[in-house]
């Protein structure tokens, strides 16, 4: 067995310990910790005012964050969770691992305003349908139109494993209701494929494979600022989008509390409100902020939103999967 | 095993009626297992006259072709998709050759992606039982003057036989617990695994009775397929001979030619176009501009500290059981427990990976061992996951050397460490290929290091799930490439240092 590595990570752990006592162990997805996400500069910021570290434990996903502390439970070294979202909020609550924050929330842009004990939000957008202008001549100008138009290859995610697929299934109940079903079944029709992640089904639009995939309208500010390509919209939607929003929470049994509580607040701070646009390609929750970039202002604008009371989203989230599942298969 | 346990200590059975009479549980079962069987029967009857032109043909490129093979199964799934889209999408080069688009979304392009990734598994698992056949029957063959199907027919066929039924079990496992490539080609719903709804029962709902109970169901039936199979592989009767001397060609005619050459021509058709398109980003700029990256060392680091000690432990834990196996086998009533010994090994594949893990991860709360020691965790996950595949490795040329020389190690008294020393020269290409194997199953792995995840592990194919998940779809093309070259490079120094020159495979 290799002596010399068991000895340097030895060495490390030690080391590790030893810095514990000033590190801020900050649980996220993989993209916003990686070297383009907004990760690196929320940490610099972050350590130049608080004379500390900050750790960022990259997970696969969102539901990664939650099922890595729901198996840690009371024991993680987790201070913060950061990149949960709207859908994960009540689940979360009920490990009865999170403690209640004390940030002042009410300047906080999001949909119906803002007032949770436990979360406070980073980052929001809405989902929508990303079609390439160059391909598609007359794109779909409501959710109704992507059900409906039988020659429109359609992508989506599944909402057993994906957020956006969740967020789609939101979308279709709160424009559907009582009929989701039928528009599921008339959706099947069309559809391409239903991946796993967002990731897959984004890549395989990319590569041509369909005429619209389901991400974020901010979507197509990415190609504008980081690759200055025009062609990718994102579809109105006329009966409203439904919103993402993206939030933060603290652990009660957090290691370090002071230094959580501390990056709790720094959260809606300028430092860190200004860099989720082009970090996360997504809008802020404040408004005491730097212009977003120019290709922000092409995109569709949410006039109407559309949302689902949280309690009622938990309790019946499983059926609405079952009955996108029976529609589907059927 | 424990760790499995573990998540079973989670579930109370009591509350398994109501997912009993889950329709769509049982859809998902009757598709896995149709999808399945059609990916394992395909691969193997592909593979089967693959490997035989292999074996008797030397051309340019054999080589190559053959180091390609092996690492077909460790692309990482999101990069395999989108190389077989590029082929066979709607805007792919199948279209635009023959005019029309390929089904590829449902079970055509389900079976094209499992073909893709097991078939160069089988073709290399068939070819080391070739490596089994003494040279003094190709003598005889050569002297008798065999043509290439009776030689199939009398000596091949009865090396193959043994190797077939594990082979298939092995693919079918494989492919029935495939989950990214199920979902992404299957076109909807309809077409999906039971590792869907473990996924969804331990990520998003928690629920660790639901999900013990459906991967109790994935092990039974698994197991059930397994013990049908084992019912008709023969006896393991390796042969006493293992004189290896020159080798003369065979007596070639029309037939074999034309099968060798549909065959290859097939295999060059399917399997090569997406491996190009994979390969293709090496000429862009973008390419040389992704290597500048300093992440990207650290992950390609990061990896090989995880693989080479998890294929080393691999190999330990495969040669022990594997000698005490062999030590029991064609003894009274001894063949009973070396063929338990055996499928001990499998079973692993049944168990789905993210269970395994999440039990473990239990386990070692209970004991009170924290993360902390991550690494090593992974290393050691790693490991059991390649056990499967080191065993089909190592176990045939294990069991051969035991036969012919058994005896006379035990009049000679030579046991453990000298026996291995004196056998070394014997098995050391079995020993590479199974290291080899161990290393890159662990290098491409993702789902164990992304639940154990933590600072200093961010291996390779997680930076490229960075990129694509941050919209740098055409850099983490260029980063997958890293990622084949690197294993092929892996492979290439394992199987040269450890096995030797006579390494042919």
């Amino acid at each position: 067995m290799p002596f010399k590595s068991f000895a340097v990570t030895a060495a490390a752990l030690l080391a590790s310990s030893i810095a514990a006592a000033n590190t801020l162990n900050v649980y996220t997805y993989d993209s916003f910790a990686s070297e383009w996400g907004p990760g690196p500069k929320i940490k610099t910021r972050f350590e130049a005012q608080c004379d500390c570290e900050v750790n960022f434990v990259a997970l696969d996903s969102s539901v990664g964050i939650l099922s890595r502390v729901q198996l840690e439970g009371e024991a993680s070294e987790a201070d913060v969770l950061l990149g949960l979202d709207l859908n994960l909020m009540q689940s979360a609550k009920q490990t009865d691992l999170l403690a209640k924050h004390n940030v002042d929330t009410t300047d906080v842009q999001t949909p119906n305003g803002w007032s949770d004990e436990y979360f406070v939000p980073f980052d929001q957008g809405y989902f929508a349908f990303i079609y390439d202008s160059e391909k598609l001549e007359t794109p779909p100008t409501s959710l109704k139109d992507v059900v409906e138009n039988q020659d429109l290859k359609v992508i989506y995610q599944d909402p057993r494993t994906s957020t956006p697929g969740l967020g789609l299934l939101l979308w279709m109940k709160s424009v559907y209701g009582e009929q989701a079903a039928d528009a599921w079944a008339q959706l099947s029709e069309h559809t391409v494929t239903v991946t796993k992640g967002w990731y897959d089904g984004y890549s395989l639009f990319l590569k041509g494979e369909a005429d619209v995939v389901l991400s974020y309208t901010t979507s197509p500010a990415y190609h504008m600022v980081a690759e200055g390509e025009n062609k990718y919209k994102a579809a109105e939607a006329s009966e409203g989008f439904y919103p993402q929003i993206e939030v933060a929470a603290m652990m009660n049994s957090a290691p370090n509390k002071a230094l959580a509580e501390e990056f709790m607040q720094f959260i809606l701070a300028p430092e860190f409100q200004n860099v989720v646009a082009t970090g996360n390609w997504m809008y802020p929750v404040m408004n005491n902020i730097e212009p977003l970039p120019e290709a922000f202002s092409t995109l569709p604008e949410a006039t109407k939103v559309l949302t689902l009371p949280a309690e009622q989203v938990a309790k019946q989230r499983q059926a609405w999967v079952n009955e996108w599942l029976e529609a589907t298969t059927r | 095993m424990a760790a499995f346990v573990a998540l079973l200590s989670y579930a109370s059975p009591s509350d398994w009626g109501r997912f009993i009479d889950d329709p769509y549980i049982w859809r998902l079962v009757r598709f896995s297992f149709l999808q399945a069987s059609l990916s394992a029967l395909l691969s193997m009857a592909l593979a089967i006259p693959v490997a035989s032109c292999l074996y008797h043909r030397r051309f340019a490129g054999r080589q190559t072709l053959l180091n390609l093979f092996a690492v077909s199964m460790v692309v990482p799934t999101i990069v395999a998709i989108l190389g077989i889209v590029v082929v066979y999408g709607r805007h792919g080069w199948f279209t635009s050759v023959f005019g029309f688009a390929f089904p590829l979304y449902g079970l055509g392009g389900i079976l094209l992606a499992h073909v893709f990734f097991n078939m160069p598994l089988a073709v290399r698992v068939i070819l080391q039982a070739y490596g089994l056949i003494p040279d003094s029957q190709w003598r005889l063959a050569s002297q008798l003057g065999l043509s290439r199907w009776q030689a199939f027919h009398l000596i091949e066929w009865s090396y193959l036989k043994k190797t077939l039924p594990g082979l298939f079990l092995l693919v079918f496992m494989l492919c029935f617990s495939s989950f990214a490539v199920v979902l992404s080609l299957g076109g909807g719903p309809r077409s999906s695994t039971l590792e869907v709804a473990i996924y969804q029962a331990l990520r998003f709902e928690f629920d660790l009775n639901k999900a013990s109970y459906l991967s109790l169901l994935q092990v039974a039936i698994c197991s059930t397929v397994a013990l049908a199979v084992y019912k008709f592989a023969p006896a393991v009767r390796q042969d006493v001979s293992v004189y290896q001397g020159q080798r003369l060609p065979l007596r070639s005619g029309v037939l074999p030619n034309v099968i060798d050459g549909l065959s290859l021509s097939v295999v060059l058709l399917w399997v090569l176009p997406p491996f190009i398109a994979i390969l293709s980003p090496i000429v862009s700029p973008l390419f040389w501009h992704t290597l500048q990256a300093n992440d990207l060392w650290w992950s390609v680091w990061h990896s090989v500290r995880i693989a080479l000690p998890s294929g080393l432990l691999a190999l330990v834990i495969g040669l022990s059981i594997a000698a005490l196996a062999r030590s029991v086998r064609w003894r009274s009533r001894g063949d009973w427990l070396a063929d338990k010994l055996e499928q001990s090994g499998n079973l692993v594949l049944m168990v789905p990976g993210l269970v395994l893990a999440t039990g473990l991860f239990l386990l070692l709360r209970h004991l009170g061992i924290g993360l902390r020691h991550a690494y090593w965790i992974v290393v050691w996950v790693n490991a059991v996951m390649a056990l499967p595949f080191v065993l089909r490795a190592i176990m045939p040329t294990l069991y051969q050397q035991e036969k012919r020389y058994r005896h006379l190690y035990e009049q000679l008294q030579i046991f453990g460490w000298s026996r291995l020393r004196l056998e070394w020269q014997q098995i050391r290409t079995a020993m590479a290929q199974g290291l080899a194997y161990a290393v890159l199953l662990s290098l491409g792995d993702l789902g164990v290091v992304a639940l154990f995840g933590s600072k200093g592990l961010e291996t390779l194919p997680m930076y490229l799930f960075q990129l694509i998940g941050s919209y740098r779809v055409e850099q983490g093309g260029c980063v997958a490439v890293v990622l084949i070259l690197l294993c092929l490079a892996l492979f290439y120094g394992i199987t040269r240092l450890v096995g030797g020159r006579r390494a042919v495979i």
